[in-house]
């Protein structure tokens, strides 16, 4: 999460190693690009499958906000704020998805849908 | 700029704020929160529909190519990289490393457009899957053309970057503005992330 900055001096020594940091955590966010490949291949269970998905999209997405857009040494305030955001967007999502998610907001098979009774006079 | 001097700025901190924090980084921030809103309403709607497709919907599996998807989030993730080492390089003063590190995070820019181009085209053309023939192309055009509308804007702001830095007038003083830029090209890899996973891998169980 995020902490208050370094002193200037370790904030000079922290600029000079994170060169290093960037490029391993772009190699492990590859290998974990590749790992989600491979899992939607393996014969498991399917909430097992989604589950180990989600997982990995967000180890991947943590890593990407905090170390390269710098959440971690920046004020907490703006990880707050961001997350203000993330928190009504994945709301929404699930609200949304648990909705239309459910047995009775399945959409009626139109074959089976009687023909409005205007139609019915028409014809 | 020399590296000794890059230690005097302290990049993450602006005490002339009442927040500490540098203004424009704030607004960053703000409108990256709101973003996160607009695409979770995009791929909650795509979700939806996918959890009860319509008759006559083409089965996503055999329209969506992984392999060149996979591509384009492995040239997404290394331009993050080069965005990460380009604002690395503009708080250490290194105007040289910047400009390369810029080159290249366009470059991988362009490439994921392409790519994003050709798999449109081909949907279009090959797997005759438009905007309008169904639920699914709806959905899906929408989805993935904003976020591609994104990267668009995220390679036109980073060129401009890139052409102002041979003026002369760009130095580590003015490090922000490569940072709110980087702000907003990581936003567009998050992005892609949880589309890839969300839009594309969660077809393939």
């Amino acid at each position: 999460m995020s902490e208050p900055a370094h002193a200037p001096s370790t904030g000079h020594e922290l600029e000079q190693s994170k060169f290093g940091l960037y490029v391993e955590i772009a190699m492990l966010l590859a290998v974990i690009t590749g790992l989600e490949l491979v899992t939607v291949y393996l014969p498991f269970m399917r909430w097992l499958l989604i589950s180990v998905l989600v997982i990995l999209s967000t180890v991947k997405f943590m890593f990407v906000i905090f170390y390269f857009m710098h959440l971690r040494w920046d004020k907490a305030f703006c990880t707050i704020l961001f997350f203000i955001g993330l928190v009504l967007a994945g709301g929404t999502m699930w609200a949304l998805l648990k909705l239309f998610g459910s047995e009775a907001s399945k959409p009626l098979d139109s074959a089976r849908i009687d023909p409005p009774a205007a139609v019915l006079r028409v014809s | 700029m020399s590296t000794a001097a890059a230690g005097a700025i302290d990049h993450h901190n602006d005490p002339t704020t009442s927040t500490g924090i540098p203004n424009k980084k704030l607004l960053m921030w703000a409108f990256l929160a709101s973003d996160c809103m607009f695409f979770g309403c995009l791929i909650s709607t795509h979700l939806i529909y996918r959890l009860h497709p319509p008759p006559g919907t083409p089965p996503a599996r055999q329209v969506f190519s992984i392999e060149l998807t996979s591509f384009s989030t492995f040239i997404l993730l290394m331009s993050s990289l080069m965005m990460a080492l380009a604002v690395n390089a503009i708080q250490k003063g290194n105007l040289k490393s910047l400009r390369w590190s810029l080159l290249t995070t366009i470059f991988f820019g362009c490439i994921f457009l392409g790519c994003q181009v050709y798999e449109f085209r081909n949907f279009v053309f090959e797997k005759h899957l438009t905007i309008t023939n169904s639920i699914l192309g709806t959905t899906f055009f929408t989805l993935t053309g904003t976020h591609g509308l994104h990267v668009l804007i995220g390679v036109i702001w980073l060129s401009g970057m890139l052409i102002y830095s041979f003026t002369g007038r760009l130095g580590e003083k003015d490090s922000i503005d490569v940072e709110m830029m980087g702000l907003y090209w990581h936003f567009v890899d998050i992005v892609w992330i949880v589309i890839f996973t969300a839009v594309y891998l969660l077809e393939y169980i």
